[in-house]
């Protein structure tokens, strides 16, 4: 049992960062708007967030904040090149990817951030809830992060579907031609949402350092971008789907090392491969139910030119 | 790729094939003029691990000779990369070019045929020429007298480690970590915990989190980031580093397998300007006495009579002792090492099994 709720408890520096870099993903994507550079945004976020930590002497929440606001301002280079000058999405994206990977290194050992550790964000007990049994402890004595995700997906959820800016958004994503023929500004839209979007994922590479690994190295995300676009296609762009896959991904991580530990043989790359398969599953099945790009938005990677025939 | 990540596929394959390409029987390599070293170094030369060792012996060889040092960073292992690296350095004078990765071998080879005079050394590297020499260390030996630490500052016997990927070189060094631990207890036993990856703070720190949970209290690395004493100091458990002295990121650390490159490079450079270098076709594979790694020890919680132990083996290897001798029978009943006889270079490199005591996957 004690295996179990080691394990249980664990799951969260894994599955967080790919809940909140999913959840942006989605927002951005849900404008119509493909974004590759999920890998680049990460890697700003984290970077950006030990910065603050180790030159400007922020606080860990002060840290995420400016994780946020600096990969917000790089997707500005995106959301122009991609919104205003119509460049392809994918390359764009790609491009993005490389661009960070260039510059966090450039920075990381330029300004001397490069293996300095620091102390990052605490756990939180939450008082009478944290002592309960089993469940005190896996749900109620987490970081703060932790419980910021669960809220954030839950709304982004409930907004989506429920609100104006849900709606429109969803409509420009959809078909951007009827959404601003129904006098929705379709740029604005898609501006908003690589901003929000991009926020989201610098929230998720922040999380890495501030709150969990304490230190900058090069290329300290790992391949998490990729696997959250993995993960997106796995959710059919819905965030409560994003969660539960970002739990699943996350427990196939945190379950390895444990199982390692016990001196129990696991298959550790076939574990690891698991999420691609699944998503391939889901891939397939949504093709074969002719249910359009998989769940996908339908102008997704689409440039919107206004009055362009198509 | 890491340097030291995919160095044992190549380094078998150099074993195996330097035999059939021969070497290259020519006359000693002459140095034209005086020696002008210069560096190529993969990584960032703070990385707190495997560049920044290079870069700090590429210091050191600067005081030994008097000599100004220049050196290129961030070099990734691509001939696209290398290329214009080395040959700007060549053009700016130097004649003795050390690289540092695997993914140089293929590049350094190309330029050792074109510049003749130049000479090449390539650590983590795989070619070999008549002006060019790759160098790995037998890290089998620091990690076994840290795994002696390891074992005298642990209260369960029980010893935890993070490796990459479990292969040649991170093998050798996991069972060099048990023999050596049960050179002080003999009962002890050595859990290990692959991440995948060389450089993922996020796993490795889940990792020492794990086997902690699982009653082990010291921690032993090969893995490029200071993250497992740094856990395990944040744990109130031990452990020891890989690479360079830890010591500097947790107070948790009891011992550390340092690479000590210059002592293996300034003779080396002596004996090229003294017209005496002639390059193994197979590579050099440089022990603790000759500079490959050594170890910065010991913690304060290792006790004096450890501490003593640990130097008196250490003086061992210097003098020959061999970690790997027979009778070595690993955990599936396997002979390995017969009795009376040493492990060869090919069966390091090759290693694909674990001593008893050594739980791992």
């Amino acid at each position: 049992m004690d295996f179990l709720f080691n394990w249980l408890a664990n799951i969260p520096p894994f599955a967080v960062p790919y809940a909140l870099a999913a959840l942006g993903l989605m927002i951005c994507e849900k404008s119509g708007v493909l974004n590759l550079g999920a890998e680049g945004f990460l890697l700003v976020g984290a970077l950006a967030g030990v910065g603050a930590i180790l030159s400007a002497g922020a606080s860990p929440a002060a840290a995420l904040g400016i994780a946020m606001l600096a990969t917000a301002a790089l997707s500005l280079l995106f959301a122009v090149m991609v919104i205003a000058l119509r460049v392809n999405q994918v390359i764009s994206g790609l491009a993005i990817v490389f661009l960070a990977q260039g510059l966090t290194s450039l920075l990381g050992r330029t300004q001397g951030w490069t293996s300095r550790s620091f102390s990052g964000m605490p756990r939180i007990e939450i008082p009478w809830l944290s002592d309960l049994p089993w469940v005190g402890r896996i749900l109620f004595s987490q970081d703060p992060v932790f419980y910021l995700t669960l809220v954030l997906i839950v709304f982004a959820a409930w907004a989506l579907r429920n609100t104006h800016v849900g709606m429109r958004l969803r409509s420009v994503g959809e078909n951007p031609e009827a959404a601003d023929a129904a006098g929705i500004p379709v740029a604005l839209y898609r501006f908003g949402a690589v901003v929000l979007g991009a926020a989201l994922m610098g929230l998720a590479g922040g999380y890495l350092t501030v709150v969990i690994s304490n230190i900058w190295v090069d290329n300290i995300t790992g391949g998490r971008g990729w696997i959250v676009i993995a993960l997106v296609i796995f959710a059919r762009w819905q965030p409560l789907a994003a969660l539960a896959g970002a739990v699943l991904f996350g427990g196939i991580e945190a379950v390895i090392p444990r199982l390692a530990a016990t001196g129990f043989w696991v298959p550790q790359h076939f574990l690891l491969m698991l999420p691609y398969l699944l998503t391939l599953g889901v891939m397939v099945w949504s093709s074969l139910a002719r249910r359009g790009r998989g769940g996908g938005p339908a102008a997704l990677g689409d440039p919107f030119l206004r009055e362009e025939r198509r | 790729m890491r340097s030291p990540a995919a160095i044992s596929a190549g380094a078998l394959a150099a074993v195996l094939l330097a035999p059939l390409t021969g070497p290259a029987t020519a006359e000693p390599f002459q140095l034209d003029g005086d020696p002008a070293p210069a560096f190529v170094i993969f990584s960032q030369v703070n990385d707190g691990g495997w560049s920044q060792a290079l870069d700090e012996a590429r210091q050191r060889v600067e005081d030994h000779f008097g000599l100004r040092i220049p050196y290129v960073e961030n070099v990734p292992e691509s001939a696209s990369a290398i290329r214009p690296a080395v040959e700007l350095l060549i053009d700016r004078g130097a004649n003795i070019i050390v690289g540092s990765a695997f993914g140089y071998s293929d590049t350094f080879l190309e330029l050792a045929e074109e510049y003749p005079n130049v000479a090449f050394m390539n650590p983590a590297g795989t070619t070999n020429a008549a002006n060019l020499q790759s160098i790995y260390g037998r890290t089998y030996q620091s990690q076994y007298l840290c795994g002696m630490a390891a074992a005298a500052v642990s209260e369960t016997g029980r010893l935890g480690f993070v490796g990459a990927n479990p292969f040649g070189l991170v093998n050798w060094t996991i069972n060099a970590y048990l023999l050596g631990a049960r050179q002080i207890n003999p009962d002890a036993t050595v859990t290990a915990v692959f991440t995948g990856a060389w450089n993922d703070p996020v796993r490795e720190r889940e990792a020492v989190i794990a086997l902690a949970e699982q009653g082990i209290d010291v921690i032993g690395q090969h893995v490029d980031t200071p993250t497992p004493p740094i856990v395990a100091g944040e744990l109130g458990i031990y452990a020891t580093g890989h690479h360079r002295d830890l010591s500097e990121f947790s107070d948790a650390t009891q011992c550390s397998s340092v690479w000590v490159w210059d002592r293996y490079l300034i003779p080396e450079i002596e004996s090229i300007v003294a017209g005496t270098w002639e390059p193994s076709p197979w590579g050099a594979f440089a022990s603790i006495a000759e500079g490959g790694t050594d170890i910065v020890c010991c913690g304060d919680a290792v006790p004096e009579e450890a501490v003593a132990r640990i130097m008196e083996e250490r003086q061992a290897l210097l003098d020959g002792k061999q970690i790997y001798a027979g009778p070595l029978v690993d955990r599936d009943g396997v002979e390995r090492v017969a009795a009376g006889e040493v492990i060869g270079d090919g069966d390091l490199w090759g290693m694909d099994w674990f001593l008893p005591g050594v739980i791992a996957q």
